[in-house]
């Protein structure tokens, strides 16, 4: 059951390239972002291994569920509400730059709008299944994607464009001191564990958290791919024009006996499924902490009858992802963002570290 | 009831197709190489150059048809817009893998190109872009008598899959764009000539600082160029001993740099290994001490390496990367007004060490 752990965490740090981590990173490469990377590592090694030997003292139980064990009922509806605004934004913004993305690489002539919708009914469908259902379709549309990933991550690493001058150029500027935005943006490579405030609830009462071990190692290995290949690949300084940094680096790489040639729209086809998975797990998770505010709330992971309340839940989402389309753009997309992953640096050290008093207390109470 | 509603999702999916802009293929016209020159009007300072494939059910030596658009306009984005209406189809630039630019706008200022091939999505990175002298669209006009398909005679001859001269260095679009904005990496660019109607010669190479071209390499030079910069097997060299002509041929070659002070100089201290087999030389050298044969070559090699670094140093541009070197090793603020003191007058020193493994299939 561990694998179903670290689907989690793989398809957070893969998305990242989703949410501007890259592009964030490398604005500040000069003032910040390579301390910055060290300390995100360090914060999200910690944080993986405080929630999850917080959360093997609940075996499957779910966030909201041992939030009530020893708070009111209000507070944890409260914060059950504000979570899920996190969750559905997060995944909200993924969904909304690819719907750009498609417009921007695939089909111009297309209305973004109606992209968004195509993609939003698809991953509303498939957020309203069950916790179960949800969780094998994340495990399916890794394995399909993942190789796929690690070869063009492996691609570019080893190709001869790369420029390890340049690399070390950007490595050297580690003295500088770190930035909050910087910091936030490299520790959300791991923040696949928080998922395990939902899926936690799969677990199976003798469940132990194997190979810890591997979570900051493959963190650490995809945030530095992330934030360096770019960089050699387009330079010091050019780096730093481009707003799809890793769409551009994939299209600087050929597959010259590959079906296709340009890596470019195998990188985006896999991003998709990616983006549809990531968006599916998302707003399943923000639907079910929403609906731990009703109190008649029971938590059932495989129900056989899909409650309306599913439909009614995602329906607000995917409207409000459509919305939030109508209302920004790129630019206004990309600033939110960044302050949306400094709000979800604290708001998850605040749960990781209230799940784990709690976890203590339980412990000598029992 | 859901039935009803599966269904009726997928109808409203179906409807949703509909609005997608997708054209098909037979309305559309493929640009194989994009020409950008430098007009004589000054009100147009652009000419652009399309050469269109034409689609032809014959695929055999020769049967390759291509339909030339050009244009002059004020700038690049509005020229392409503008040639749309010269044409009956689309035009689709997903298959454009060749830019030439021409030898004249090459020399006055080539970034405003740079920009507008960065910003257009369709434009990919990995196409090729080099200079086209005299221009391009005398050569996009070039029908070469082997082509099979559009616009595949230049592809093939930057790609590895026809032709590997060690002549031409192949420069791409992400490449390229990555040069003409780093600090310490300079830009560089095959020349394309063409001798007669039916073919290209590419065998020079151009150097060019951020703004424009600096120095144009000889052959020779753009051969030597290509074994110091990318380790370019497949190729020759030419040398001398006891007034016999020796020519080698490479079959590995690795070479490695390193900048620091020797003697209270600033030197850059090349070395560069290779193995050799002879291609032409006097019968009999097999018998031979092979040794002194080898100390001349490198003594030789050096010579003409100088030469060649020497020349680039004073065409103050840096196509091999001396100075992102010497960024990377010395972290510090000030290190690229340091550099751009140092490079014109630092010295250089190669180590050449070839290995002779045999004389080919004679004595």
């Amino acid at each position: 059951m561990n694998r179903y752990v670290f689907y989690n965490f793989m398809l957070v740090s893969f998305i990242n390239l989703m949410l501007y981590v890259p592009h964030i990173l490398i604005q500040y490469r000069y003032t910040g972002a390579v301390s910055s990377i060290v300390i995100g590592i360090l914060i999200g090694t910690i944080l993986v291994y405080l929630y999850t030997s917080a959360m093997a003292r609940f075996p499957g139980k779910g966030l909201p569920e041992i939030l009530k064990l020893y708070s009111p009922k209000w507070l944890v509806s409260i914060m059950m509400f504000f979570l899920a605004i996190m969750w559905w934004f997060a995944t909200t913004v993924v969904v909304v730059a690819y719907a750009v993305l498609i417009n921007r690489f695939f089909n111009p002539d297309a209305n973004t709008i109606v992209i968004l919708i195509m993609l939003v009914l698809a991953c509303g469908y498939a957020a309203t299944r069950s916790t179960l259902s949800v969780m094998f379709v994340v495990e399916i549309g890794l394995i399909i994607n993942a190789p796929i990933i690690l070869f063009v991550l492996f691609k570019a690493v080893r190709s001869t464009q790369l420029s390890w001058d340049a690399i070390r150029i950007v490595a050297n500027y580690v003295t500088a001191m770190p930035t909050l935005s910087c910091i936030a943006a490299a520790s959300f490579i791991f923040t696949g564990y928080i998922n395990l405030s939902l899926f936690n609830r799969l677990l199976p009462p003798n469940f132990r958290f194997k190979f810890r071990f591997v979570y900051p190692l493959f963190g650490a290995m995809i945030l530095l791919i992330t934030f360096f290949v770019p960089i050699g690949f387009h330079g010091t300084e050019g780096v730093a024009q481009y707003i799809y940094v890793w769409s551009l680096t994939a299209d600087s790489l050929l597959m010259q006996y590959g079906f296709i040639e340009r890596v470019l729209f195998l990188f985006l086809l896999v991003y998709l499924n990616l983006t549809l998975v990531y968006t599916m797990s998302g707003w399943h998770q923000a639907m079910e902490f929403v609906k731990s505010c009703i109190p008649s709330y029971k938590p059932e992971i495989d129900s056989p009858k899909t409650p309306l309340s599913n439909y009614v839940i995602v329906g607000i989402f995917a409207l409000l992802s459509v919305l939030y389309l109508v209302m920004t753009n790129e630019k206004i997309n990309m600033m939110i963002t960044s302050y949306w992953l400094i709000v979800r640096l604290f708001v998850e050290i605040f749960i990781v570290i209230w799940v784990f008093v709690l976890s203590r207390k339980g412990a000598k109470a029992a | 009831m859901r039935l009803y509603i599966r269904i009726f999702l997928a109808l409203f999916a179906v409807c949703l197709l509909g609005g997608c802009g997708f054209k098909d293929i037979d309305k559309r016209f493929f640009v194989v190489a994009l020409g950008i020159d430098q007009s004589d009007n000054e009100k147009k300072p652009y000419r652009l150059t399309l050469q269109l494939a034409v689609p032809s059910p014959k695929i055999e030596p020769g049967a390759s048809k291509t339909q030339i658009e050009s244009i002059d306009s004020q700038s690049i984005a509005e020229g392409v817009r503008m040639l749309k209406a010269y044409v009956d189809k689309e035009l689709d630039f997903g298959h454009c893998k060749v830019f030439l630019i021409g030898e004249k706008l090459a020399r006055t200022d080539y970034q405003n190109l740079l920009q507008w091939m960065s910003r257009r999505r369709d434009i990919q990175s990995v196409a090729d872009i080099a200079i086209g002298k005299p221009d391009a669209e005398s050569l996009l006009q070039v029908q070469p008598l082997s082509e099979r398909y559009p616009g595949n005679t230049l592809f093939l001859s930057f790609g590895a899959d026809g032709t590997e001269s060690s002549y031409t260095y192949v420069e791409s679009v992400s490449d390229f764009s990555r040069r003409a904005s780093e600090k310490g990496l300079d830009p560089l660019m095959p020349v394309i000539y063409k001798d007669n109607k039916e073919s290209f010669i590419i065998n020079r190479t151009a150097l060019l600082n951020k703004k424009r071209v600096k120095l144009v390499l000889s052959s020779t030079e753009s051969q030597l160029f290509n074994q110091l910069a990318n380790d370019f097997t497949k190729s020759s060299m030419h040398g001398m001993f006891e007034g016999m002509d020796l020519v080698v041929a490479i079959t590995a070659i690795h070479s490695n740099f390193r900048i620091g002070k020797q003697n209270g100089e600033d030197t850059i201290t090349m070395n560069i290994k290779m193995r050799v087999v002879f291609e032409e030389a006097p019968k009999g050298l097999y018998d031979e001490q092979w040794r002194p044969i080898e100390i001349s070559l490198n003594q030789e090699y050096a010579k003409s390496c100088i030469a060649l670094l020497k020349k680039i140093q004073k065409a103050n541009v840096d196509p091999i990367g001396f100075g992102l070197r010497y960024r990377a090793n010395h972290p510090g603020k000030d290190v690229w007004k340091e550099w751009k003191s140092i490079y014109p007058n630092i010295a250089f020193k190669v180590n050449a060490d070839i290995r002779i493994e045999g004389t080919g299939l004679i004595k």
